[in-house]
């Protein structure tokens, strides 16, 4: 009794020792020196004279050209310019995907393509050409009987020219602004009308602001799809991509995407690159089929020097971007939601509304519903062997559960997928409630049934798929979407990877990729466990008896 | 006398370990939010000005712009800052306690983890304040006590625009007038 009464006493006193010292601890210890009264002397200005102007490599100059030096009525007759000189260029867009919005997938032999496939964006092109193809590279198309084969109607300065004043405004087909116009409408927002000649002659290589007047306004403005494609990567700071950094590698879009006869390679359709059939991956220099826009390019497949080797035995199984592309958007927010059934609600006079979030995005607009945004988005990690699926128009679906618009296929056994970061975009979108197919809606247009400018859904689908030539029961329900994005850009610089523990944790970044051990993800295995622990236990109990032993022992003499 | 000696050696050990073990959790809190950052924070923005008591908004900061400035990347945090000279005044007009102003103003921290959630992070004001006396203890009561009531969303309520600004007080707590202490 005694003896507890002085542990319960010597336990009262050490705790209020440490309690006083803590006390004691927060109130001086960490007293700073008397303030120095002079500030520190501020850092010299480094010389301010303004940088030479960086010469060009070209061997042209363009604004010598007699042939641009006219005044161009059109966008046509620009092209027609170029092609005096540039004969096969046309010939050349007009076999890329750029121009004819197809692609086929020969290993699924799905059609797709911007003109084919259906998305949880805008979703679909057919009977909206007139908007859509603002991001055509060519002019005039306003609806299916267009032109592909017209030389003239292919946009070289789109893709070339350096001015920044070049505008394809949507509702144009794809031509620029001829006169100044007020965009978006009623915005008061003035989009100047360019001086063509000047745009003509200020053409040069493409620059990431020619690629991303499209890319990073893909789905219908800055920062919507992708989430690693936006405006900040015009000019962006080292943080947000160590490749594009405007003071260090400075890359443009074409470093990566190397454009030969203006094919550009490297799409959302042929993402990846197969490390793990015995074939090494494309090299800069190497003339064979295989996609020459990704890490492996450059860096190859054991991309981490001796003392990190370890990191080089993951390559065959995570994607480089798994690691190196920690989050996605962290230059602004991308969109994460789009929800077209709750599009329609109108002021009570009866107008178009619109609402903002608390970052100031649009959470809601009467034309397209509501939208969630997000910044520095985590990725979602799935098993992926470069093989997409799409549920096309024609796909039958089923409305009970969440329509996947594109699958990304994959598994560990496959000995070709990779773990790779996607950026999940949901929503809801209308589909044929009878036939069980997505829908195509008839937004833009000032014809009476385009959604847009009468916010009746009935007049809109029946718009869109009798343009599409599509049968419709007309009858329709809004279905769950998910549609995913590979995610490449946005390199962080490499101290910024992910850690072993961001992913080797209980709740870490791979917590729901399935088919793998992953040692400190909490992978468990039940017998496994009960033979460890009663293995611990018997060599406890062995630890105990034999010192038990050893005492009675030693005490018996 | 051993016995004695080692039992309070242990003890103090013991205390002392679970002291470091707990004190973070005692000296700060952390939950998680059902909204986004901006949101998040537009709403305890709100909350703060809702409350009473004296309360105004003295700053938004964002320490993740500093990191990115330098090159690298960091999740999201965003700090609202808030004060009250209800609350303040008495501290401040003590010389014994003046020091304490270093807590001023009062900052709750909202960011996200790894796990993509959204988080708010404070410091335990009651608790804080029992260390310095009767009468701080008492201030630090009553501003733990509207803490608590920053924190409380009503998600009916429409998602209130962020407030960039420092409402009154452009530079945060620097310039003093009627945004801050």
């Amino acid at each position: 009794m005694l003896s507890k009464l002085k542990i319960a006493l010597s336990t009262l006193v050490a705790g209020a020792t440490v309690a006083a010292a803590l006390t004691a601890y927060a109130t001086t210890a960490s007293a700073p020196a008397a303030a120095n009264a002079a500030p520190p002397q501020a850092a010299m200005p480094a010389a301010t004279a303004e940088p030479a102007k960086k010469e060009s490599s070209s061997t042209a100059d363009h604004s010598k050209f007699k042939a641009l030096q006219v005044k161009f009525k059109t966008a046509p007759e620009v092209t027609k310019a170029c092609l005096t000189c540039h004969t096969e260029a046309a010939k050349q867009i007009q076999k890329t995907k750029h121009w004819t919005w197809e692609f086929l997938n020969t290993e699924t032999n799905q059609k797709l393509g911007k003109k084919h496939i259906i998305n949880n964006f805008c979703t679909a092109v057919e009977s909206n050409q007139k908007f859509c193809t603002a991001c055509h590279v060519g002019y005039g198309w306003e609806d299916s009987k267009y032109d592909f084969s017209k030389q003239e109607n292919v946009d070289c300065v789109v893709c070339h020219e350096s001015t920044g004043t070049y505008r394809k405004v949507p509702g144009l087909s794809g031509h620029p602004t001829y006169k100044d116009m007020e965009y978006p409408p009623h915005s008061g927002k003035i989009v100047k009308a360019p001086d063509l000649a000047k745009v003509a002659q200020s053409v040069g290589k493409t620059s990431r602001a020619n690629c991303g007047a499209c890319h990073f306004n893909g789905g219908g403005g800055d920062a919507v799809k992708h989430g690693d494609l936006d405006s900040t990567l015009k000019d962006p700071p080292k943080f947000l991509d160590v490749h594009m950094e405007k003071k260090g590698l400075n890359f443009s879009c074409g470093a990566c995407h190397m454009t030969s006869a203006h094919q550009v390679p490297g799409s959302r359709y042929t993402p990846t690159v197969d490390v793990n059939q015995g074939v090494p991956p494309h090299m800069r220099g190497k003339v064979d089929g295989s996609n020459p826009a990704s890490c492996q390019s450059c860096h190859g497949s054991k991309p981490h020097p001796a003392k990190m080797a370890k990191l080089n035995e993951h390559t065959d199984k995570i994607a480089c971007q798994t690691c190196h592309i920690p989050e996605f958007a962290r230059g602004q927010a991308t969109k994460m939601s789009w929800d077209w059934s709750t599009a329609g609600q109108l002021s009570p006079e009866g107008k178009p509304i619109t609402k903002k979030d608390s970052g100031g995005h649009n959470a809601y607009d009467s034309k397209k519903g509501d939208f969630t945004w997000e910044d520095h988005v985590i990725p979602e990690y799935i098993w992926f062997n470069g093989k997409v699926n799409y549920t096309l128009r024609e796909t039958k679906l089923d409305p009970t559960h969440v329509v996947k618009i594109n699958s990304f296929e994959g598994s560990p056994t496959d000995g070709k997928s990779l773990i790779w970061p996607v950026k999940v975009f949901r929503g809801q979108q209308p589909y044929d409630s009878v036939s069980n197919t997505l829908l195509v809606p008839h937004t833009f247009g000032a014809d009476g049934d385009s959604y847009w400018s009468n916010f009746n859904w009935d007049k809109s689908l029946a718009a869109g798929m009798k343009a599409a030539n599509a049968p419709y029961s007309g009858q329709y329900g809004f279905v769950k979407t998910e549609m995913s994005w590979p995610i490449t850009h946005m390199v962080a610089p490499k101290a910024d990877a992910l850690t072993c523990a961001q992913c080797h944790s209980k709740d870490g970044r791979l917590k729901n990729v399935q088919g793998i051990y992953m040692p400190g993800r909490g992978d468990q295995n039940k017998w496994l466990d009960y033979a460890g622990w009663t293995f611990a236990l018997l060599t406890l109990i062995g630890v105990i008896v034999h010192g038990a032993g050893r005492i009675y022992t030693h005490r018996k003499g | 006398m051993l016995k004695i000696i080692s039992g309070f050696v242990a003890a103090l050990v013991l205390a002392g370990v679970l002291a470091y073990s707990f004190m973070s959790s005692l000296m700060f809190w952390e939950i998680p939010s059902p909204f986004g950052v901006e949101e998040t924070a537009a709403r305890i923005q709100q909350n703060i000005q809702n409350v009473g008591n004296g309360w105004t908004l003295s700053g938004l900061r964002n320490p993740a712009k500093a990191v990115e400035a330098d090159g690298s990347n960091t999740l999201p945090v965003m700090m609202v800052e808030a004060c009250s000279t209800k609350y303040s005044g008495p501290i401040l007009k003590d010389d014994k306690v003046r020091y304490l102003s270093i807590l001023m103003p009062c900052k709750i921290s909202i960011y996200k983890k790894n796990d993509g959630k959204t988080y708010i992070g404070g410091m335990n004001a009651g608790l804080m304040g029992k260390f310095f006396g009767p009468m701080v203890g008492e201030v630090m009561g009553h501003v733990a006590e509207d803490q608590a009531k920053f924190v409380i969303f009503d998600a009916s309520k429409p998602a209130p625009a962020l407030i960039r600004g420092t409402p009154g007080a452009a530079g945060g707590a620097a310039a003093g007038g009627g945004g801050g202490c």
